[in-house]
């Protein structure tokens, strides 16, 4: 029930393959590793507010960025479309592409869904902000270092994450990617133990 | 014999809470005047200008913890969710609601930064900034900014270069500071909420300038002030920490 594409329309939803699974799957037998435990509540470049458990049964390939950044981030988001480019229609039924904002006072959903369409990411990539509060704790729970600078922006660690369908971390890549062949690989493999 | 035990912890519980409840202004806050503070690396730039505050006059404690414990199980040893604590959590105490009454008033260490957070949450308070931080430890006893102090200075520098004592002395056994604040230097380290905003790493000793591919580092340029031997020690502490840590020499107060 849980279970929801990346996608937010009922057609896509759908088409999600994997609602059987979800609903074998014991509640409660959450790793204490996941991040499914955060309190947190996230609004989307679509205006919908959701909870990380919403990615439950997905591989999600996350990164956090912020929207004004010129440098650091378009490279990230870039290596991600590329993995994004690297897996067939089938598997990214099961995969989701997270941005997640560390500039929750200027990334609006407006702001956020204008770099997606900047960016061309499809229906399967969610950008979302979320309070000071959990934003940090965000930060924290995915070792991500964030400084804040004087003319808004920020000095930040270059991490792409993959979690796994229970929301655990299972691989962190720090830097760009020259070569996002590990990244795809990650991503089968979590999908095949999935 | 569960239930002998249980009375047992219980005991001990009650006991501690009395304990705690007698200490005089165990909670109490003063106001810290602001100031302006340069973060190490940040050039000329970076100079933050902080608002005043309210400050916990002492760190917290391990009696105050464990009524934290108390009334949130969840974040007791047995049950803190490893996300959230490395597997050093608490681990001075003897149980999830124990540990030698004479810690009762030592600050409470072996904390990870969620705990450190979620606890002054319910209070009612929040975790300083690094900025508010170090305003406040900037102040010796009887100047609010005692930055250009060599005798102040020393003092800082002596307790940093001495080992922590195998068991730590209780809150309020150092200085009361210009704002009523005790315990900033010489007692334990302390969270910040924005520890993580310390972007040095092992990449970047050689130049003191960032790895451009691990961090989008156009604000660092440099320390702003390394002759502050002392602020430095601190900012590289706070670097080589993760949020899950828990060490036994780190500990926390709350502002709000």
């Amino acid at each position: 029930m849980l279970l929801t594409s990346c996608r937010e329309d009922p057609e896509e939803k759908s088409k999600a393959c994997c609602s059987k699974e979800t609903a074998e799957k014991v509640p409660g037998e959450r790793s204490g590793e996941s991040l499914f435990h955060l309190d947190q509540e996230w609004t989307t470049q679509r205006g919908k507010t959701l909870r990380l458990e919403q990615f439950r049964d997905r591989i999600v390939v996350a990164a956090m960025i912020f929207t004004h950044c010129e440098s650091a981030c378009p490279r990230i988001v870039s290596d991600m479309k590329r993995i994004e480019a690297s897996l067939s229609e089938e598997e990214l039924r099961k995969v989701c592409f997270l941005l997640l904002s560390m500039d929750p006072e200027r990334d609006s959903p407006a702001r956020m869904n204008a770099f997606a369409l900047e960016h061309g990411l499809g229906p399967d990539w969610t950008l979302m902000r979320s309070s000071a509060s959990s934003t940090m704790e965000m930060a924290n729970v995915l070792g991500v270092r964030v400084q804040k600078l004087e003319d808004g922006g920020f000095d930040h660690s270059n991490v792409i994450h993959i979690l796994d369908g229970e929301g655990v971390i299972r691989y962190q890549h720090h830097g760009f990617s020259e070569d996002t062949e590990p990244l795809v690989l990650a991503v089968r493999e979590f999908l095949d133990s999935e | 014999m569960s239930h002998r035990l249980a009375h047992l912890g219980l005991a001990l519980i009650l006991a501690l809470a009395a304990h705690g409840q007698q200490r005089p202004g165990a909670r109490q806050m003063v106001r810290v005047q602001g100031g302006a503070y340069l973060p190490l690396y940040s050039g000329k730039t970076g100079k933050t200008e902080v608002k005043a505050f309210e400050m916990d006059i002492f760190p917290v404690t391990n009696a105050d913890f464990l009524r934290f414990v108390q009334d949130y199980p969840e974040w007791s040893r047995s049950r803190i969710k490893p996300l959230f604590a490395d597997s050093n959590y608490l681990r001075h105490w003897q149980g999830d609601l124990a540990f030698d009454p004479a810690i009762a008033r030592s600050p409470v260490v072996n904390i990870s930064w969620f705990a450190a957070k979620k606890y002054c949450e319910c209070q009612g308070k929040r975790l300083p900034e690094t900025a508010e931080w170090e305003v406040a430890a900037k102040a010796s006893q009887t100047q609010a900014d005692a930055g250009s102090d060599p005798a102040y200075y020393q003092y800082v520098l002596n307790w940093l270069t001495k080992p922590s004592p195998a068991v730590l002395p209780r809150v309020g056994s150092t200085f009361r500071n210009y704002f009523g604040v005790y315990d900033l230097h010489g007692l334990v380290w302390e969270w910040t909420w924005d520890f993580n905003s310390a972007l040095s790493t092992g990449e970047s000793r050689g130049n003191a300038s960032l790895d451009n591919t691990l961090f989008c580092g156009g604000g660092a340029l440099g320390s702003g002030n390394m002759t502050n031997y002392a602020s430095f020690m601190r900012f590289a502490m706070r670097s080589s920490m993760k949020a899950k840590y828990c060490v036994p020499n780190l500990g926390f107060r709350c502002v709000k």
